[in-house]
């Protein structure tokens, strides 16, 4: 099967309410959830309620009441991914070694939470431990940064035919609201070095993220001045007609890859001042700083303010097989202010209930400090952490040994921290699409949520 | 092995004017850590290293099976990255901030100023007389000390506590000029300033901005700056190293950087750039008689290169095992010990 083949019917884009129940003109892979269709949920639960309404009404009839209630709030949900790229070193942030063979310069400081230190190269993330989870015992095998990139976005490695969604595109996919009029899942990777744009895999291009890669500011989003606002609508009205009349006939996926595109790129226009951090006061811009993460994170806020449910902020590059110390004295302190900046804006305006912050990379660095004073690739025994909704705050799960070469409690691999993720946003991890007759779990088979970390 | 001395001079000896036309290893000694400094001891073929392991060493090269060991149980509570010795006393700094004066004879601590920085200590440069010792850390101030009494007699901040793009700076290098009327420092953006020690007054301002390696495209950091200051014997030239251009800043595969100043007039003399032994100019020492320079660091790899002061050109240059991360240098120029990765190096000249 060739997975980059669009996704059918639950999961593409709303089709006109003249062509839901349309057959489809020739076979496709079908991607499934199992059970009732979550897109006819989301659609009933919209503000506005559109003539697809009606076409899906009959897949909420049987729910009960506080499944619907439950369904609408998830709907608040959303998450920040601060994607460290290239990898940082578990010792220099959340698991500390000091005064090892293998734990280099940095001391390890003590948090908020009793018992509970991380190294003194986060100092301000360590007056908010109150709101973080660390998971100590990642043991995910793969120490190369294509494949291991892959493996911690996705959950698990690719399958022959089968191109799996990041977390952004299942996310997306999962709370995104189909009336939304911004877009459902944004990365920003302004950096070169380890871009990677994100995939949806079998959920098809409607999940793909919106790829910031040069500019924090979307390109070509605006109206240009030559074309009036009432003639963008009109072009608009004929398109939608157009295809309206079109896909009566005779629907084609084509067609809606398009009309999708159009909305989504619509959307994006009215969502541009998201991106304009000229519009923050001072005050809150100089609280984030003047580095490009800052501005990027501050960004993220706004974007799951107004919305997104799923924003992706990668900082480069942790890659450090030279200058280990240095690099993370200088990224760690970039770290540590904007995430802290982050996590209090969150807090203050009510939304970090309802946001998942994540700080992942490929894998962590090596218990081992090699001639250029750098720490190189290693994936038997690294860490990450969790903040924010769904997530037991102070928490600090697994334990690696005195040097850290090796997870001595609680091993997780890349497809327990994906369904630990999803199930602080209230997914059950374990809900199965259907990509043709073959189920496929939203977390990798045999993964297990860590409950321990979980509110 | 021939003696070695840069710290104040205990006797006069024979110098090595003539340019070296060789550089060649002759014992390396494994050590257990990482050797981040070192100085002469008062036995010639002795030295002192700041180590990995949190404590200070001692090694005898001429030992029939020379072994780096700690000089005392007590240590600091991180890397030792700069130490001095004036006489039986010995003044180390670590990354703990902390610098500590040590008995050599007894391995005692004598005094222990623990927040002598409020971040990490780079380096420490020990006057010509032996009565002051200078520290450069990362909380971007020169401090000067008195070797005797430990009082703090000065404390400089004028350097900038962030980089121009917001993120944390580093104050890597100090060096006394010889006649000891100067004291040059230098950061990670590769800002000098030469000063007199006596008074703070800021004589020169240096800049050498390809030293700073930052990459804003890439990967959105730097790992450069300026990691080594010498003066010449007259004290009218100052050699600042560093590393070059960087393309993948994951490494450090910069080609290694030198620019030397007549330093009053801000004058460049030469700017020397080497694509053969990479990475970071982590020393440098003037010769006898200013007429060469020798410069040692490395990637991964080491390195001990001889510059002729006359033109810039290489005279002389060996790979030196691992990355070198300090060495001393004979007064007679005549060898160097090197430290770095694992081990000790003397090196024929």
């Amino acid at each position: 099967m060739n997975s980059d083949t669009p996704i059918a019917d639950d999961i593409s884009p709303p089709r006109p309410a003249a062509a839901s129940g349309s057959a489809p003109t020739s076979p496709r892979p079908t991607v499934r959830p199992i059970g009732f269709s979550r897109r006819g949920f989301l659609t009933a639960s919209a503000a506005g309620v559109t003539a697809s309404l009606a076409a899906d009404m009959s897949a909420i009839q049987g729910l009960r009441g506080e499944a619907i209630a439950s369904e609408l709030k998830r709907q608040d949900k959303r998450v920040i991914l601060l994607w460290l790229a290239g990898g940082a070193s578990q010792f220099e942030t959340w698991d500390p070694k000091p005064g090892t063979k293998t734990g280099g310069p940095f001391r390890a400081i003590p948090t908020n939470v009793a018992g509970i230190h991380i190294s003194e190269l986060l100092p301000e993330l360590a007056q908010r431990m109150q709101h973080t989870a660390i998971i100590r015992s990642l043991n995910t095998k793969i120490a190369d940064h294509g494949t291991a990139a892959e493996l911690m976005e996705c959950g698990r490695r690719n399958d022959p035919g089968i191109r799996y969604p990041d977390i952004g595109a299942v996310v997306a996919r999962e709370l995104g609201r189909l009336e939304s009029k911004v877009p459902d899942y944004v990365s920003l990777y302004t950096s070169t070095e380890g871009r990677r744009k994100g995939t949806s895999g079998f959920l098809g291009a409607r999940y793909s993220p919106m790829f910031l890669s040069d500019s924090m500011t979307p390109a070509n989003i605006l109206r240009p001045d030559s074309i009036s606002a009432t003639e963008h609508q009109d072009r608009a009205a004929l398109r939608d007609a157009l295809a309206k009349r079109f896909t009566a006939e005779s629907h084609h996926l084509a067609v809606d890859s398009h009309q999708s595109a159009y909305q989504r790129v619509q959307g994006l226009m009215a969502s541009a001042d998201l991106f304009d951090v000229e519009r923050e006061p001072e005050s809150m811009r100089a609280r984030y700083g003047p580095t490009q993460f800052g501005e990027q994170c501050l960004i993220a806020r706004r974007l799951v303010e107004a919305g997104v449910p799923f924003v992706k902020v990668a900082r480069a590059w942790w890659d450090s097989h030279g200058q280990n110390f240095e690099t993370h004295q200088e990224l760690c302190a970039d770290l540590d202010h904007c995430m802290s900046a982050l996590l209090d804006d969150l807090d203050e305006r009510g939304l970090l209930e309802n946001t998942l912050v994540i700080t992942l990379g490929e894998f962590g660095r090596t218990p081992g400090i090699n001639a250029s004073l750098g720490r190189d690739h290693f994936a038997s025994a690294w860490s990450c952490s969790l903040s924010g909704m769904g997530i037991r705050g102070g928490v600090a799960y697994g334990k690696t040994d005195e040097e850290g070469h090796k997870v001595v409690e609680g091993e997780a691999n890349a497809g327990d921290l994906f369904a630990t993720i999803l199930e602080a946003l209230g997914i059950d991890h374990e809900h199965e699409y259907m990509l043709g007759a073959r189920p496929i779990p939203l977390s990798d088979f045999g993964s297990k949520p860590i409950r321990e970390v979980l509110a | 092995m021939k003696p070695n001395e840069d710290s104040p001079a205990d006797d006069e000896t024979t110098t090595r004017v003539r340019l070296p036309e060789t550089v060649k290893v002759d014992k390396t000694v494994n050590l257990p850590g990482i050797g981040f400094c070192v100085t002469p001891d008062e036995n010639p073929s002795t030295i002192l290293l700041g180590m990995s392991d949190f404590a200070i060493h001692r090694l005898d090269f001429d030992a029939e099976k020379p072994e780096s060991r700690p000089i005392s149980e007590a240590r600091h509570q991180s890397y030792v990255t700069g130490i001095v010795r004036s006489g039986k006393t010995a003044v180390s700094g670590g990354y703990d901030g902390a610098l500590i004066w040590w008995n050599l004879e007894t391995g005692e601590i004598i005094r222990q100023v623990d927040a002598a920085h409020a971040k990490w200590i780079r380096m420490l440069a020990l006057s010509p007389d032996g009565t002051r010792v200078a520290s450069v850390a990362d909380d971007m101030r020169t401090k000067l000390w008195d070797i005797e009494s430990g009082q703090l007699i000065a404390d400089w901040g004028d350097y900038q506590l962030k980089t121009p793009h917001g993120y944390p700076s580093m104050l890597y290098a100090v060096a006394f000029s010889p006649d000891g009327h100067w004291l040059a420092t230098g950061d990670k953006t590769g800002q000098v300033l030469v000063r007199d020690p006596a008074d703070g007054t800021v004589a020169a301002r240096l800049e050498t901005p390809v030293m700073y390696t930052w990459d804003p495209k890439a990967r959105n950091h730097s790992i450069g700056g300026i990691r080594s200051l010498a003066f010449s014997a007259d004290a009218k030239t100052l050699a600042i190293g560093g590393m070059g251009k960087v393309g993948n800043i994951d490494h450090l595969e910069g080609v290694s950087r030198i620019e030397i100043f007549e330093w009053e007039s801000q004058s460049k003399l030469h700017e020397i750039e080497d694509p053969k032994y990479k990475g970071l100019v982590e020393a440098l020492r003037f010769g006898p008689g200013d007429q060469w320079l020798v410069a040692a660091g490395g990637d991964h790899g080491g390195f001990v290169s001889v510059y002729n002061l006359a033109d810039g050109k290489l005279a002389a240059q060996e790979k030196v095992g691992n990355h070198v991360h300090d060495f001393t240098l004979a007064p007679d120029g005549e060898s160097l010990i090197t430290v770095g990765h694992h081990q000790a190096v003397s090196v024929l000249l």
